[in-house]
C-alpha cells in the first residue's frame, strides 16, 4: 500500500469503525437504555426521546458503512462531522451546564467519561474534516473509485 | 447515480437493518418469583412493576419520590418488586447495602430499611466499611439485633442479590435504576417522564 493510499484509507478505516461499532452497540442493545443515557442531558423533549434513541443509532451506522466503504465519500464524511459537531455541542453544553453525568451513553452499556468523548470526538471531526477534503475526487481505495 | 452506485447504497442501507434485525435480542429471560418482603402494592394488582435497582446508586435514589408517587397514584392497581442489581464495578458498598437489606428482608422489614438506605445513601456510600451504618440502621427500624448482625455474617443471603443480578443480566439490564411495566422497559429518568402514560396503558389493556 503506497502511503498516499494509506493515507486516505486509515482515516476512513477509523471514522467508519468508531461510527459503525457506536450505531452497533446501541442498536442492538434495548432502545430505552439509550433514551436514559440521552434523558440525562435535558435537552430533549421526553416526547422524542424513544423516537431519536431508535434512529440515532442506525444513522451512526449508515454514515460509518458509507466512509468505511467509501461510497458518497465526500457527503458522507460531511454528515460524519456534521454528526461529531453535533455531539460534541451536546456533550459540552451537559458540562457547561454541571450536569454530571457517569457517561456519554456514546457506546451503549460501555462507560466512558464525557471528557474523554469530547476528545475523541474532536480527533474524530477533524478526521471527518480530512476526509472530506481529501474525496473531491474518488479516494483510492473506495467504492466511489471502483464504480466509476 | 449509475445504477451500481445504487444497488451498492441500498445494500449499505439495508445491511445494518437487516443485521440487527438479526441478531437483536426481543425476548427476555423469565423474571422470577421475588418473596412478598420485597413486593408492595396490592398482590393481585393487574400491573406489576419491576425495578432493578442499587442501594448506592444516586439516580436509584433520586427516583425514589417518583416510585412513592405512582404507588399512591395507583393504589390497588400496581404492584412493586424491588430486585438488587448492585453495579459492584463502580458502587462498592452497593453488594454489602444490598445483603443488609436482605437480612431486613428476612425479617419482613424490607421496605423500612429500604427507605432508609437510601435516605442515608450520602452518608455509608463513601465509607471504607459501612457495616456500622448498616447496623445503626437496623436498630432505627426496629429489627432483631441478634438475628440481623448473623445474617450480615452470614455469605449465604448474597446468593440472592446475586441471583437477582444474574436475572437482570438474562434481561440486559445495564442501568440503574431500570424499571419493567409488563414488558416495556423504562430506564433512569425516563420512568419519571414516561412513567404514569406507560403505567396507565398496561391498566387499559
Amino acid at each position: 500500500m503506497t502511503p498516499k493510499n494509506f493515507l486516505s484509507l486509515a482515516p476512513r478505516l477509523v471514522v467508519g469503525l468508531v461510527l459503525l461499532y457506536a450505531g452497533f452497540l446501541k442498536a442492538a442493545g434495548p432502545a430505552a437504555e439509550f433514551a436514559a443515557a440521552l434523558a440525562a442531558y435535558h435537552l430533549f423533549p421526553s416526547v422524542l426521546l424513544s423516537t431519536l434513541a431508535l434512529a440515532i443509532p442506525y444513522v451512526e451506522m449508515w454514515v460509518g458503512l458509507f466512509v468505511l466503504a467509501g461510497l458518497y465519500t465526500r457527503y458522507a464524511a460531511s454528515a460524519a462531522a456534521a454528526l461529531f459537531c453535533a455531539f460534541l455541542l451536546v456533550l459540552l453544553s451537559a458540562l457547561l451546564r454541571g450536569i454530571d453525568l457517569a457517561s456519554c451513553g456514546c457506546f451503549g452499556a460501555e462507560t466512558l467519561s464525557p471528557r474523554w468523548t469530547v476528545m475523541m470526538d474532536t480527533v474524530l471531526l477533524s478526521l471527518s474534516l480530512w476526509i472530506r477534503r481529501q474525496s473531491k475526487s474518488s479516494p483510492p481505495l473506495s467504492l466511489d473509485r471502483t464504480l466509476n | 447515480m449509475t445504477l451500481p452506485r445504487l444497488l451498492a447504497a441500498s445494500f449499505l442501507i439495508l445491511a445494518p437493518v437487516a443485521a440487527i434485525q438479526g441478531i437483536k435480542q426481543t425476548s427476555w429471560g423469565p423474571i422470577l418469583a421475588a418473596p412478598a418482603a420485597r413486593q408492595t402494592g396490592d398482590p393481585k394488582a393487574k400491573v406489576t412493576i419491576v425495578e432493578y435497582s442499587d442501594f448506592q446508586c444516586p439516580s436509584c435514589a433520586h427516583i425514589r419520590p417518583t416510585v412513592e408517587q405512582f404507588l399512591t397514584l395507583y393504589k390497588g392497581k400496581v404492584r412493586l418488586i424491588y430486585k438488587y442489581y448492585p453495579l459492584t464495578r463502580v458502587h462498592k458498598n452497593a453488594m454489602p447495602a444490598a445483603h443488609a437489606a436482605e437480612c431486613a428482608a428476612r425479617q419482613n422489614h424490607f421496605w423500612p430499611y429500604h427507605d432508609r438506605l437510601f435516605e442515608t445513601q450520602m452518608s455509608w456510600a463513601p465509607l471504607l466499611d459501612p457495616a456500622t451504618s448498616f447496623m445503626a440502621i437496623a436498630q432505627g427500624t426496629h429489627l432483631d439485633m441478634p438475628k440481623f448482625q448473623s445474617c450480615y455474617a452470614d455469605p449465604a443471603p448474597l446468593a440472592v442479590v446475586e441471583q437477582d443480578a444474574k436475572e437482570a443480566a438474562d434481561r440486559a439490564v445495564s442501568a440503574t435504576p431500570t424499571f419493567f411495566v409488563g414488558d416495556e422497559r423504562l430506564v433512569g429518568q425516563v420512568f419519571a417522564t414516561d412513567g404514569a402514560r406507560t403505567i396507565e396503558r398496561a391498566i387499559r389493556q
